[in-house]
């Protein structure tokens, strides 16, 4: 009660026992054994501005109360899972945006789509997206860091930012340029972000065409696109589709066809794949130096691959099937990304232990109670036994 | 339920405007086998739009998993919500659930009808509160030399409102009311001009028929199946069209309502979400009697989307979504029945 009472004052808190249950998920596939590390939220808070945002951080560091950022809970790393009883501060009723010259100023719980949406009818659009747009938000995108819809042309999320509006300990501060590394990929354990502006483009018509080709072929495609993926045949069977590979190349300028545009008109209905039972997605990132051979070993062992083309890299994603052994071959992919250079997609609650020292200093200086999102940076008992099985894989 | 957890159904409209995920599909799935009446309350929140099912990868019945769920609330007493109940009293003692009287349901009908086995059903909302709607459509039937009847102090609340909140036991008390009526003036085939009968007396009366021992040989159409046909016109202004949920996404009739429109010389705009993606006009499954204010939200969202098309005029096919849009956009937005268009065609 006194918790509540500390915290009513920003507007809508939850406090229901059975519903803050709800708050223990993402999209995150936790297996059975592990569900008891997870822990019920004391409290979910609502906060309405940045202002809110640094009192009830106050509250929190006074009471040495955890904080768990979360935004619409469909990233798949476990980031806005509570490994500790917290208080989550959900952003959804921070999802105001403006849009001003070539740029949108948004706030972090605003919905992709929504934003999208009202540039279109300003003749602007966002430049990147993620495919889950229709419900994912700004904070938690670039809280997770990623690819998307339009990173062939204009690279991850991370580099289509020009400014963000962080809360710590210290208080509200704009954040620009190197320093933003910090915020980006980093699943809100250095800061929080409750701003962001963002760059758009004008929105040119997208042309779209579907080559069916090699994957090697589809990488000499790639010139002057705006977005690239690549499905091999099993991806796209599991789909329902066609049994051949398929690039679908969009561009800003050019041609389209049929096809293509409807995959496109499709690229904001993904994971259809999931109709034909429970899967494990492993997402890694490849220098593009290396991925055709990459390409070569995860076509062989996984259940379907999509791949999806930026502008310095190339992402790719296994279709697995479910249980134990799967997840022991989707480190094993992992692995292998790593030893040709290329890395996980990114980090949360199940790889948190990779930081590098300068992002780990970091924590230690702005965060010394460990009160922003625990266990998402350093070991906890998910990333603990990945990294073991990750070890033994590796050794076999 | 096998859900994954994607969060895609959070495009939920009623979590759109309430942003507490314990009203998202995903949040009521997760805390579905432990409901209080909190929760139950939350279940409620809901317009049964069936969008949450378009758009959730597994493929999940959602639509009848929220019917199911509402019908255990309703047996564990923890629904009816108080409004839901105050209309189904009134539709026990009224046979609908405006305090109409039952001998004034057919008050609309404008010209004599003659016996046929044909049925225009006009429904609750059509007898007394959008008169215009029945009106509409009873004349284009005629003029488009359909030969039908109307069963007026003998036609019953469909249930329709009941059974979207779960509340079954009304929903047979209904069903036989009218079974027996149309049985007894030899009715084969049923017109009907909402979603909402539609979608009860195609899909829902079949299983009573089957559970009560009724045989059940009716043909069901909705109206705009046969404007689809007939329907002809040179209007020519620009017109955006609604999707009902009802008509939509449960019953899938999405192009002969369009088919109607073109072929009333009608130049059609899209709205961005349309046909299976439409959203909801925030009316339906009990959510504008109990939640008023959800309901004009959504529909205020729907509107903005219409508007945005460059026309003010707004068609569509469902009492309900006429009534929410006429009601809350005002003068902002001229609303239409498929069947006032046909009409306008009929009695330029
Ligand atoms: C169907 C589907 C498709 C997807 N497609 C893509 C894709 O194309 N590209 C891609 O990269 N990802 C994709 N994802 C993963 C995920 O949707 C994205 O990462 C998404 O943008 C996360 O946003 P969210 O609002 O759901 O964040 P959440 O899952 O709620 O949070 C993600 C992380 O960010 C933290 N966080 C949230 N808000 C804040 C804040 N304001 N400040 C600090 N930290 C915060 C949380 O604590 C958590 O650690 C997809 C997921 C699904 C289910
Ligand atoms: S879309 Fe389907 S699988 Fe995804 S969270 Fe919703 S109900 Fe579950």
């Amino acid at each position: 009660m006194l918790v509540k009472d500390s915290f009513s004052r920003f507007g809508t808190v939850e406090d229901h026992p059975e519903v803050l249950k709800i708050y223990c998920y993402d999209f995150t596939l936790i297996p059975r054994i592990f569900s008891r590390f997870i822990k019920r939220p004391i409290i979910v808070v609502q906060p309405r501005s940045a202002e809110d945002v640094a009192e009830i951080m106050r509250i929190c560091e006074r009471h040495e109360i955890p904080i768990v950022p979360r935004g619409a809970g469909t990233s798949a790393y476990g980031g806005a899972i509570p490994l500790k009883s917290c208080v989550v501060m959900d952003f959804k009723r921070m999802c105001n945006f403006e849009i001003r010259d070539g740029e949108l100023v948004a706030q972090s719980g605003a919905v992709w789509i929504e934003m999208e949406r009202e540039l279109n009818r300003n003749g602007e659009a966002l430049r990147v997206y993620p495919t889950s747009a229709n419900v994912s938000t700004v904070g938690g995108w670039i809280a997770q860091g990623g690819y998307g819809i339009g990173s062939l042309r204009y690279g991850s999320i991370a580099e289509n930012l020009k400014w963000l509006e962080i809360v710590d300990f210290e208080g509200i501060r704009i954040v620009k340029g190197e320093e933003m590394r910090y915020y980006v990929g980093t699943f809100g354990c250095l800061g929080i972000i409750t701003r962001a502006c963002i760059k758009t483009r004008k929105n040119e018509p997208i042309n779209c065409r579907a080559v069916h080709c090699s994957f090697e072929e589809a990488i000499s495609m790639l010139e002057g696109g705006y977005h690239a993926s690549f499905k091999n045949s099993k991806y796209l069977s599991l789909e329902g589709f066609g049994a051949k590979d398929v690039l679908l190349i969009c561009s800003e300028k050019g041609d389209g066809d049929e096809t293509g545009k409807m995959m496109w008109g499709r690229r904001l209905i993904p994971l259809r794949i999931a109709s034909k039972g429970k899967r494990i997605f492993p997402e890694v990132v490849l220098p593009h130096e290396n991925a055709v051979k990459f390409y070569e070993y995860a076509e062989r062992i996984s259940e379907g691959l999509e791949v999806v083309f930026a502008k310095d890299c190339v992402v790719f994603i296994a279709a697995l099937g479910n249980g134990y052994r799967n997840m022991l071959k989707a480190l094993k992919i992992v692995k292998i990304a790593e030893k040709l250079g290329g890395r996980v997609y990114a980090r949360g609650m199940l790889f948190s232990s990779g930081y590098g020292k300068d992002i780990s200093d970091y924590k230690k200086r702005i965060d010394p109670k460990n009160l922003l999102n625990p266990g998402k940076m350093g070991w906890n008992a998910f990333s603990m036994s990945i990294g073991l099985l990750g070890k033994l894989i590796w050794t076999a | 339920m096998d859900c994954i957890r994607c969060g895609l159904c959070n495009v939920c409209p009623v979590f759109r405007v309430e942003k507490l995920e314990s009203v998202s599909p995903r949040g009521k799935i997760i805390v579905s086998k432990s409901i209080d009446s909190r929760i139950a309350r939350d279940f409620f929140k809901c317009s049964v739009c069936g969008l949450c099912e378009v758009v959730c990868p597994v493929n999940l019945k959602l639509t009848e998993f929220w019917e199911k769920k509402r019908e255990e609330l309703f047996e564990k007493k923890l629904a009816p919500l108080p409004i839901h109940k105050k209309l189904r009293e009134m539709t026990f003692r009224d046979f609908n659930p405006y305090r109409g009287k039952q001998e004034k349901r057919a008050e609309w009908l404008e010209f004599p009808v003659g016996k046929s086995k044909t049925l225009y059903f006009a429904g609750c909302t059509a007898s007394y509160r959008l008169q215009n709607m029945a009106k509409a459509s009873a004349m284009a039937l005629k003029e488009l030399g359909i030969e039908f009847t109307v069963l007026g102090p003998e036609e019953y609340c469909c249930g329709s409102p009941f059974l979207r909140t779960g509340q079954k036991d009304i929903g047979r008390f209904l069903f036989e009311k009218n079974i027996r009526a149309w049985q007894k003036a030899g009715v084969e085939e049923i017109l009907t001009s909402c979603p909402g009968c539609y979608k009860t007396i195609s899909q829902d009366y079949p299983r009573f028929a089957r559970e009560l021992g009724y045989s059940f040989e009716f043909e069901v159409k909705h109206v705009s199946m046969i404007f689809s046909k007939l329907a002809k016109g040179k209007l020519g202004f620009k017109a955006t069209y609604h999707d009902p949920c009802h008509l939509g996404r449960h019953m899938g009739i999405y192009e002969e309502p369009r088919d109607a429109i073109r072929r009333c010389g009608i130049k059609l705009v899209e709205m961005e979400r349309n046909r299976e993606f439409a959203l909801c006009c925030g009316a339906g499954g009990g959510l504008r009697s109990q939640f008023k204010e959800i309901s004009i939200a959504i529909c205020e969202e729907r509107i903005r989307e219409a508007l945005s098309t460059g026309t003010d005029i707004l068609i569509t096919s469902c009492p309900f979504c006429e009534y929410n849009f006429t009601r809350t956009g005002k003068e902002r937005i001229k609303v239409f029945d498929l069947s006032e268009i046909v009409c306008m065609t009929l009695f330029p």
